[in-house]
């Protein structure tokens, strides 16, 4: 490369780059020194006293708990509806295509509807759902569940609403998996006798396997860092029974005020998230290049 | 034999669409009853027995949620923030994605791990030392605040995408226009961005769907004068406010435009979130 084409490449990538280091890593400076200071003024340095704090308080781990229930419940539930889905969709019966264009109506709604919504129907007076189970008789009343103010269901409430809006993507990612798996295989296994859930097993599930992987691994990224469902159902509430990690952190933030202990907590969530990801990252390239 | 299997197809064929018409009417219902309570009156929207169809059709909702915030103002904030950031972030972002395609070199390769990383920081992360960066700027409640942190937030996104495209394209385009007289610059804008339209277009409505549904930056970096509406629609729901049916109108209003037009440009959607996940 001659350095006038190394100039050219700087001109063509300088503009973002600046662009991300001031709103991107400048940001992440501001983050880390901002948590080794005290929360009250911000101007006294205090070492590592905001992640001592967050390390032995309780309600840290309390919504970091809650937040791994969040995700392992919601990305499991829409794994296994999204993989029934695009198994009934890939048929290809007369129709599969308009049905997979109506169930990706939800794909584009915003979150903060999607709460609206669901807080609309699991609401205690007048929600819809109690009304339902009521009349098919499953609930005595139509105030015994109170999904968002009972402590028992109010995370419960927050997955329900999340799964409603995202196992659209999970088909969408496992169909058209299902889709790119060769005919032929189907085919050789029908020679030799195998049957549908052989099929099932043998050809659909291994082949589908890398897109699993990466549609799980997408999913889980956004569950955690999900924020605006959980703000607009329940606050994180009641009793900090559905607190998340992005609720707690925001409140801290807004409205405890506390700038030190928030950053000291968003520095956390990072590296959780990070390691997590980086985890998953290195088994799924280390091994195998072409795996995905 | 034969119709045994036979019958036994259209067997399973029933339970498959039975299957399907049911999971897609419970994936539909929320939203269509969202559409249905929007059309209630307001006393029969907080009525204790809650039926799917309204007694009554009427648009009084569609016409006191006017009233109760300024609607329309917010809607504009909206679109103007998403649709300038979008602009911004995909211009900026393929400049950077072609630099990053056609000459590659260390600062560059260092560069693009860094968008990857981006991907996996929570959102509240950034959001909370960008509002005290806002504030500093004396940028806080303006929509150009809004502008600059959704642009920063799309800008690795676009990269992701468009370097993908920009691989695929043959060098020996960008050679034939530079033979022709092109600079490295016209060659990009000339050549390459047409080219590489449908690419653009998807990453352009996936940057426009996050600045348009983005709640969390809007709500940490506004109060009044640059408010979008998903902050708005978050306002319906005060401690003290019964005003459901106006809220169910704004986001009728908010939401069904997008996905219609969502439904309408299906390719590119599913294209988009297909990309990365499955190799063709």
């Amino acid at each position: 490369m001659t350095k006038s084409d190394r100039r050219t490449a700087l001109l063509f990538f300088s503009p973002a780059a600046v662009f991300m280091v001031l709103f991107f890593v400048y940001p992440m400076f501001l983050l880390a020194r901002d948590s080794l200071f005290d929360s009250k003024t911000g101007t006294q340095f205090v070492g590592a006293e905001n992640y001592v704090t967050a390390l032995t308080s309780a309600r840290f781990y309390h919504s970091l708990y809650n937040t791994i229930v969040f995700v392992i419940g919601a990305v499991s539930i829409e794994l296994v509806l999204g993989l029934i889905l695009a198994l009934l969709l890939s048929t290809g019966f007369k129709g599969s295509h308009f049905a997979r264009t109506l169930f990706l109506s939800p794909l584009m709604i915003a979150p903060l509807v999607c709460g609206l919504i669901w807080k609309f129907m699991l609401n205690d007076q007048f929600g819809i759902l109690n009304s339902f189970l009521f009349k098919m008789g499953i609930i005595d009343s139509p105030q015994s569940i109170l999904w968002l103010s009972d402590e028992r269901f109010a995370l419960l409430s927050c997955m329900i609403a999340d799964i409603w809006l995202t196992t659209p993507f999970m088909m969408l990612i496992l169909l058209a998996g299902i889709q790119g798996i060769p005919e032929s295989l189907y085919e050789a296994a029908h020679i030799d006798g195998a049957n549908k859930s052989q099929c099932f097993w043998r050809i659909t599930l291994p082949c589908l396997r890398p897109v699993i992987v990466v549609a799980v691994l997408i999913r889980m990224i956004d569950a955690a860092r999900s924020f605006d469902i959980i703000w607009v159902l329940t606050q994180g509430g009641p009793n900090f029974s559905s607190s998340l990690l992005s609720t707690m952190i925001y409140n801290t933030m807004a409205r405890y005020n506390q700038v030190g202990y928030s950053s000291a907590l968003a520095i956390l969530f990072m590296v959780a998230l990070m390691s997590i990801c980086g985890f998953f990252m290195m088994r799924l390239w280390n091994p195998n290049k072409k795996a995905v | 034999m034969t119709t045994f299997t036979k019958q036994r197809l259209t067997v399973s064929s029933m339970v498959i669409l039975l299957l399907t018409g049911l999971f897609v009417l419970a994936f539909l219902l929320p939203y269509v009853y969202l559409i249905m309570t929007s059309l209630k009156e307001s006393a029969e929207v907080i009525s204790s027995t809650p039926t799917l169809i309204p007694s009554v059709f009427t648009l009084e909702n569609y016409r006191t949620m006017f009233d109760l915030l300024p609607i329309a103002k917010y809607f504009g904030n909206s679109f103007f923030t998403a649709i300038s950031s979008t602009v911004i972030s995909v211009f900026l972002g393929s400049l950077a994605a072609y630099g990053l395609s056609r000459f590659s070199s260390r600062l560059g390769n260092m560069f693009l791990l860094l968008t990857l990383g981006v991907r996996m920081v929570p959102l509240i992360s950034v959001a909370v030392p960008m509002y005290g960066i806002i504030n500093q700027l004396g940028l806080y409640d303006t929509k150009f605040a809004l502008i600059l942190v959704y642009t920063s937030i799309n800008i690795p996104f676009v990269i992701w995408m468009m370097i993908g495209f920009f691989d695929g394209l043959p060098k020996e385009l960008d050679e034939s226009a530079r033979v022709d007289g092109c600079s490295r610059l016209g060659a990009f804008i000339k050549i390459i961005l047409p080219v590489s339209l449908p690419g653009l277009a998807t990453t352009s409505i996936f940057c426009y769907m996050l600045s348009w549904n983005d709640f969390l930056m809007a709500l940490m970096m506004t109060s009044t004068s640059a408010k979008t509406m998903p902050v708005g629609l978050s306002e319906f729901l005060g401690a003290y406010n019964l005003d459901l049916g106006p809220m169910t109108a704004a986001a009728v209003c908010f939401s069904l435009p997008v996905m219609i037009f969502s439904i309408m440009i299906q390719k590119y959607i599913v294209s988009g979130m297909t990309m990365g996940a499955v190799k063709e």
